[in-house]
């Protein structure tokens, strides 16, 4: 390393092809008599992982609510499907399996809830997508972080997204549509089950990013799961009011036993063997997702 | 188990990667101490951003060893992460994030109290003259302000090894001297600078020693001095008033070298060795009564050894 010693040992002004450094520092840098940082503090190494998590997390929120267009037109969506389906089918009120309900915006709403959910977990997905694409994971990727983090503070700041979310579609249900449960404390207890729901499905959605990499083909994917899970459901009919055929699959679908809890909670109906189906799919969906997700979202390749 | 280094801050021995059946790197060896600039020379797809890659622990390699402050890259990437920055060619900032905010961000990702992040940015913010967009989406940044932020990104935890994938693309020339600049203090307090780079003139100001990448593996190694030396040749120029004079010292110079004339400009250049070269072109030209109106010597350059690396095929080192 001679070579660098005497390099360094000749004020750099000498050099003819050089630059004039002082110049440079007053111009540009602005820092006459500037030394370099590198020794002069604590040399950082890492941090812990529920403390990246959090940091992680804090950045995503507040990049969800910093733009007041996005936050416009994310909470408007859900109320406008809300309206339109309540209104379309509101002749559905009077079907058997419906009625029970009062009206079929009472059926409808904690299908809705439900859909909020899917939605912002499909949402999970194509926004670790764009981390990926901006290159910011690339950095973390050089960094003393634990991948893992990335996609914990994912998942979690999408499912304080969808608290909001769903808070606001509700309030806008009781106050503009004249939806009625009959207790706070069961639609509060509706809207917690969803955001485990929304929370849980969203580590199946991250898994799905981590194995393909195109966003175009992640929405494709992701639509293509999210209409037939909700067509295919209780969301919109009574299944016992579907062809035979649909009503296997509808049974057989794990978004008809969350729809069904959230229908019980928030409208004060027995809950049954549906909840605990529910939470048992969600815990099923977060660990499979989960394992994936890591596995495939590995530091080198 | 590989105990950490105290001098050799990057060790490479024989690596390789493939991609399949693409090799990007074939049997590549080269080190650096403390303290010292190391470019990585060469064209693109030569494979300087794969031995980053793998240094920086963001991808394994097929073969061979590689330690980075000691550690060994494939068994202790979390120890080596903790002691190392990077600047990637492209850009890794959070968009939806102000300057600063990614630099705090980034900052309390490695272990700062937020009042620490803050006045590291701070400091930071103002060295890289990003003090006026501080404040401004990183969206909205031109590419050199993206790309000195990404720079101060990579220094924020006071790493002893920084990686540098070619920091000057994308930067004007006041940019790049201020980075220059950086580097060289940085090396003289005791990091390790790793650089790759297409710009000779940046391997040839900064680096204590330089490696030529080419098709994935080492054909040339040395100081700067040492390159231009096997494969450079200081030359001198000489300027005529016409061109009768410049054909003249063509028929003159051709006995004794092997001249090249620009004609539009009325140069003839001829590889010269040292002050007798010099001496001797002079006195032929004179003794053939040729007059000129100009002579400049020049050194060669890394450019020169690249070409000629080239021209030959990239013979091994």
């Amino acid at each position: 390393m001679a070579g660098l010693m005497s390099r360094h040992a000749l004020p750099a002004r000498h050099d003819p092809r050089s630059y004039d450094p002082e110049a440079t520092v007053t111009l540009y840098l602005r820092h006459n008599g500037y030394q370099p940082p590198q020794r002069q503090g604590p040399q950082w190494t890492g941090t812990r992982l529920s403390t990246q998590v959090a940091v992680l997390a804090g950045r995503s929120l507040r990049a969800a609510f910093s733009d007041y267009r996005l936050v416009f037109f994310g909470l408007l969506q859900p109320i406008v499907l809300l309206l339109l389906f309540s209104q379309v089918f509101s002749a559905l009120g009077t079907l058997p399996g419906v009625a029970e309900y009062q009206s079929y915006l009472n059926f409808l709403m904690p299908a809705t809830m439900v859909n909020i959910a899917l939605a912002t977990a499909m949402s999970s997905g194509v926004g670790l997508l764009a981390e990926v694409y901006t290159g910011f994971v690339g950095r973390l990727r050089a960094m003393p972080v634990n991948l893992l983090a990335v996609l914990m503070a994912r998942t979690v700041s999408d499912a304080v997204r969808l608290a909001v979310q769903l808070a606001v579609a509700v309030l806008a249900a009781v106050y503009l549509l004249d939806f009625q449960p009959p207790n706070a404390m069961g639609t509060i207890a509706a809207m917690l089950l969803c955001v485990v729901f929304g929370w849980g499905l969203s580590w199946i959605f991250v898994a799905l990013a981590t194995w393909q990499h195109k966003p175009e083909i992640m929405h494709a994917a992701s639509f293509v799961v999210m209409f037939p899970l909700m067509f295919s459901s209780s969301a919109y009919m009574p299944v016992n009011s579907m062809p035979g055929w649909l009503q296997a699959v509808s049974k057989a679908n794990p978004v008809t036993y969350a729809i069904d809890a959230t229908r019980a909670l928030a409208l004060g109906k027995p809950v049954g063997s549906a909840l605990a189906m529910a939470v048992l799919l969600i815990a099923g969906a977060a660990l499979l997702g989960g394992a994936i997700s890591a596995r495939n979202f590995r530091r080198t390749r | 188990m590989h105990q950490p280094g105290r001098d050799v801050r990057i060790d490479v021995r024989s690596l390789g990667k493939s991609y399949g059946s693409v090799e990007a790197l074939i049997d590549v060896t080269l080190n650096a101490k403390a303290g010292s600039v190391l470019a990585v020379l060469g064209h693109n797809g030569a494979g300087k951003s794969t031995l980053v890659d793998i240094l920086a622990t963001r991808s394994a390699p097929t073969s061979g060893e590689a330690t980075v402050c000691g550690w060994d890259v494939t068994r202790f990437g979390r120890h080596i992460r903790r002691h190392i920055g990077m600047a990637g060619q492209f850009v890794g900032l959070d968009d939806s994030l102000s300057g600063r905010g990614n630099l705090i961000l980034l900052a309390r990702l490695l272990g700062a109290s937020r009042k620490q992040a803050k006045e590291r940015a701070d400091e930071l913010i103002a060295l890289f003259d990003l003090t006026d967009a501080a404040t401004r989406k990183v969206a909205t940044y031109s590419g050199g302000m993206r790309r000195r932020l990404d720079l101060a990104a990579s220094v924020l935890g006071r790493p002893d090894v920084l990686f540098l994938d070619e920091p000057s693309t994308g930067l004007d020339p006041m940019s790049r001297a201020a980075l220059w600049w950086f580097i060289e203090r940085l090396a003289a307090d005791g990091t390790t600078v790793l650089l790759t780079t297409q710009y000779l003139e940046e391997a040839d100001h900064l680096a204590s020693d330089v490696v030529v990448l080419g098709a994935g593996r080492v054909v040339a190694r040395g100081t700067p001095t040492q390159l231009k030396s096997s494969f450079g040749s200081r030359t001198a120029t000489v300027t005529f008033a016409d061109d009768t004079s410049m054909r003249r010292a063509i028929a003159v110079l051709g006995l004794a070298a092997n001249p090249t004339a620009d004609e539009a400009r009325r140069t003839v250049t001829v590889p010269v060795t040292g002050a007798a070269g010099v001496t001797t072109l002079v006195r032929m030209l004179d003794a053939a009564g040729v007059f000129a109106t100009d002579l400049t010597t020049a050194e060669p350059t890394l450019n020169d050894v690249y070409m000629t690396l080239h021209e030959h095929g990239w013979p091994a080192s």
